[in-house]
């Protein structure tokens, strides 16, 4: 009965705008999601290709394929801001966030919808900014941390690094502006009975993200303009010869740069609760401790940015407090994680592609989340610091982790947004190829960085040659189940079957399965009502009713 | 009806966010504000090694408790003097305005102005380093083949015998480092890098 009074939304379908305006133009939110979506696939391309030829290069000793080193910069560099602004972000904020945030909380649409036209244009802009860059001069080099002095004029002379820092600020507008709307659309939209402490965990993961991005990304701002400034106007923000600091761009980087990973890993906590209550068929354990747990994480993410600066002169008091701070995060994570198992505890579990990505996801984090509070030691990262042991660590906990969450969701929601459904058949296989890739890739890393293999060289002693060999082998085996997930939504599309507005049945009950599938160009204008206390998790469990 | 609700809404989301870019704007605005901060932070609490020159009162008196100040003087590569030490190290009570002595010497053919910066090891010892007087806190402009006697009045504060972490040193280093500052003196050092590097070889 939920389903009749959202079924003749369709009616109004022929009122929207047709051809190229109804996407340049667009302001609808399902809209501006599908296009972050695809923006997404095409930078996880250009990633994807980049960290390929890494490998490729670093299968071996010696200098191989890449003989001109500042190109291999240049690759360690845009990969790293493909990954982080033009892969996750669009896809787990702007997609996710945009298609099922409107419809999960029972509003028609997001609260500024051309403010979101423009957050998406802003962002696209970044990108082919980005991309420009890497063929402006001898490339951005830098890392995407983009220290000075080596981002500094006198070592990356060139505009190429202009070009980049103009990208980030561009894309870092459209991420603010995507941040308010999604904060004022979840404070000012609910549906009527929809209050903050019912509303499914995506939304509250969505919630946190959306101010981290408000108080971290101006910061980076500042910083960049602070840098574009000391390239080409002779300010000395981080020239010690003029009273500078080159600290300080690493303080305000890292300010930045640590909520920048929750960013990231926040919104695929948010799938993955609603993925696993579905496919347990129970609402998530410890409903508050899970929201509270984000908004947790998110404060405390502002407090420890100086761990990734252990090694940069700081006091040996600024070094324990730090340390003390970051395995504080530890707990609100604990939470997250346990809470999740007793989710599935007793659970009639459905080992559905989206719960294999589910459980996937459990897996690395978990990995990831030990090496990291390893790492939080000031002492064994005096050691562990820009070895192969930190990059180990940050893609299983956030890199390969947040690509599980977004495989999940893409699986958990792709009946709702396209209509049909995935083959679970190869679904499956592409998540046994992709999880075995990944592991065989970064795993052996823990040993090479434990031997002191240095990052962001593209070449090592001898010594080194056997997990290097091995880990190159997991990149191909990941490039495999890469390319199988653009078959399978090419595949999707073409001969996917007609999906239901609820294909998972009794497990998933919050109101995005209520609208038909593909959800309707226009849902929610009759304002659904929700009650009872059962967050956010309707008709299943009796709380949701249909508007009159 | 319905209208009055949807401009009521809309009103709410304005005022919304109208707050949150005030925020957007305050993290902006204190990502700059973080420099003059972090200055006035040091200033206080001695942070990193920043020896106390803001409001340095004489000292107030001199206890029986004695240190060695060694003097330590490096010059960037862009600035073509000679920057060294008159003395190496002097043994000071706490309390006790000392004066101390750099000699620096322009090697070029060209009026040349430069300015030091400064720091004080170890970080403890650095809050109760109380400079009263310094050629650091000026610019300095030496002509062609000038040498010149650059003084530092400083004492250490006696509340350094009473701190916990610091009254154990016995050993304060002082150390100044010359940059180059072209034109006008104003705030341009080398920083815009390649160009003026290549003058000031050709100069050295």
């Amino acid at each position: 009965m939920a389903y009749a009074t959202t079924a003749g939304h369709g009616e109004h379908d022929e009122h929207h705008p047709t051809g190229w305006r109804r996407w340049v133009y667009s302001t609808n939110h399902k809209d501006i999601g599908t296009m972050y979506i695809i923006l997404s696939l095409i930078a996880a391309i250009l990633g994807g290709v980049m960290s390929w030829l890494i490998r490729l290069e670093l299968a071996q000793p010696g200098i191989e394929f890449i003989e001109n080193t500042q190109f291999y910069n240049v690759l360690v560099t845009a990969h790293g801001f493909l990954m982080v602004f033009f892969v996750v972000m669009p896809a787990m904020i702007g997609g996710f966030g945009n298609w099922f945030v409107p419809l999960m909380i029972g509003a028609p649409d997001m609260a500024f919808p051309r403010m979101n036209n423009i957050s998406f244009w802003l962002t696209a802009a970044g990108m082919a900014l980005l991309v420009t860059s890497a063929f402006v001069g001898e490339g951005p080099g830098t890392g995407w941390t983009v220290y000075p002095p080596l981002s500094s004029i006198a070592y990356h002379p060139g505009a190429a690094v202009d070009f980049g820092i103009l990208a980030l600020h561009l894309a870092g507008a459209g991420s603010i502006l995507g941040a308010i709307n999604l904060i004022v659309t979840i404070f000012n939209m609910r549906a009527p009975g929809m209050t903050i402490h019912r509303m499914p965990l995506f939304c509250w993961a969505i919630l946190v993200t959306a101010f981290l991005l408000l108080l971290a990304v101006p910061v980076l701002a500042g910083a960049l303009t602070m840098l574009l400034t000391d390239r080409n106007f002779g300010t000395t923000f981080y020239v010690v010869a003029g009273g500078g600091d080159p600290l300080l761009w690493q303080h305000l980087f890292w300010f930045f740069g640590h909520p920048e990973v929750y960013i990231i890993i926040l919104p695929a906590f948010g799938i993955i609760s609603q993925i696993i209550s579905t496919f347990s068929k129970k609402p998530v354990f410890g409903y508050l401790g899970m929201a509270y747990a984000m908004a947790a994480i998110g404060f405390v993410g502002f407090i420890v940015w100086a761990h990734h600066m252990y090694t940069s002169g700081i006091g040996a008091n600024a070094r324990a407090y730090f340390t003390v701070a970051t395995m504080i995060i530890a707990v609100p994570t604990g939470i997250k994680i346990f809470s999740w198992l007793a989710t599935m505890w007793g659970g009639s579990i459905e080992f559905k592609a989206p719960m294999m990505f589910a459980i996937g996801f459990l897996w690395l984090f978990v990995i990831g989340g030990v090496t990291g509070v390893v790492l939080a030691n000031a002492g064994i990262d005096f050691v562990l610091h820009d070895t192969y042991y930190v990059v180990a660590h940050f893609h299983y906990v956030m890199a390969i982790a947040a690509i599980f969450a977004m495989f999940g969701g893409y699986y958990y929601w792709i009946g709702k947004m396209s209509g049909r459904q995935y083959s679970e058949k190869l679904a499956h296989i592409q998540f046994w190829i992709f999880f075995i890739g990944v592991n065989v890739l970064f795993f052996p890393q823990h040993f090479l960085g434990l031997n002191g293999m240095p990052r962001r060289i593209p070449d090592f002693p001898d010594a080194y040659a056997g997990w290097n060999m091995v880990s190159s082998v997991g990149a191909a085996i990941t490039m495999v189940g890469t390319l199988m997930f653009y078959y399978i939504i090419w595949h999707t599309h073409r001969h996917g079957k007609t999906a239901e507005a609820n294909p998972w049945g009794e497990g998933a009950t919050t109101l995005e399965w209520t609208v038909p599938s593909p959800a309707p160009f226009h849902t929610h204008e009759e304002l659904p009502v929700i009650s009872g206390g059962d967050h956010g998790h309707g008709p299943a469990h009796g709380g949701l009713k249909p508007a009159e | 009806m319905k209208a009055v609700q949807a401009n009521a809404g809309r009103t709410k989301n304005r005022a919304g966010a109208t707050i949150l870019f005030g925020i957007v704007a305050g993290m902006v605005g204190l990502s700059f504000a973080s420099v003059p901060l972090y200055r006035m932070f040091c200033q206080v609490t001695g942070y990193a090694g920043t020896p106390k020159t803001e409001n340095v009162a004489a000292s107030s008196g001199v206890i029986d408790h004695t240190v060695t100040v060694q003097f330590d003087a490096n010059v960037n590569g862009d600035l073509p003097w000679q920057f060294k030490p008159t003395q190496r190290g002097i043994e000071v009570r706490l309390g006790e305005e000392t004066l101390a002595y750099y000699t620096a010497a322009n090697v070029s053919d060209q009026p040349v102005v430069g300015t030091a910066t400064f720091n004080v090891a170890p970080d403890a010892a650095a809050q109760y380093f109380s400079k009263l007087d310094c050629f650091c806190f000026t610019e300095q402009r030496l002509e062609p083949g000038q040498e010149v006697s650059m003084p530092v009045l400083f004492y250490v504060d006696p509340a350094m015998a009473d701190d916990i972490d610091a009254r154990d040193i016995r050993k304060i280093t002082l150390s100044y480092t010359f940059y180059r500052m072209d034109g006008d003196g104003k705030n341009e050092p080398n920083t815009a890098g390649i160009a003026s590097k290549g003058n000031s070889g050709g100069q050295s």
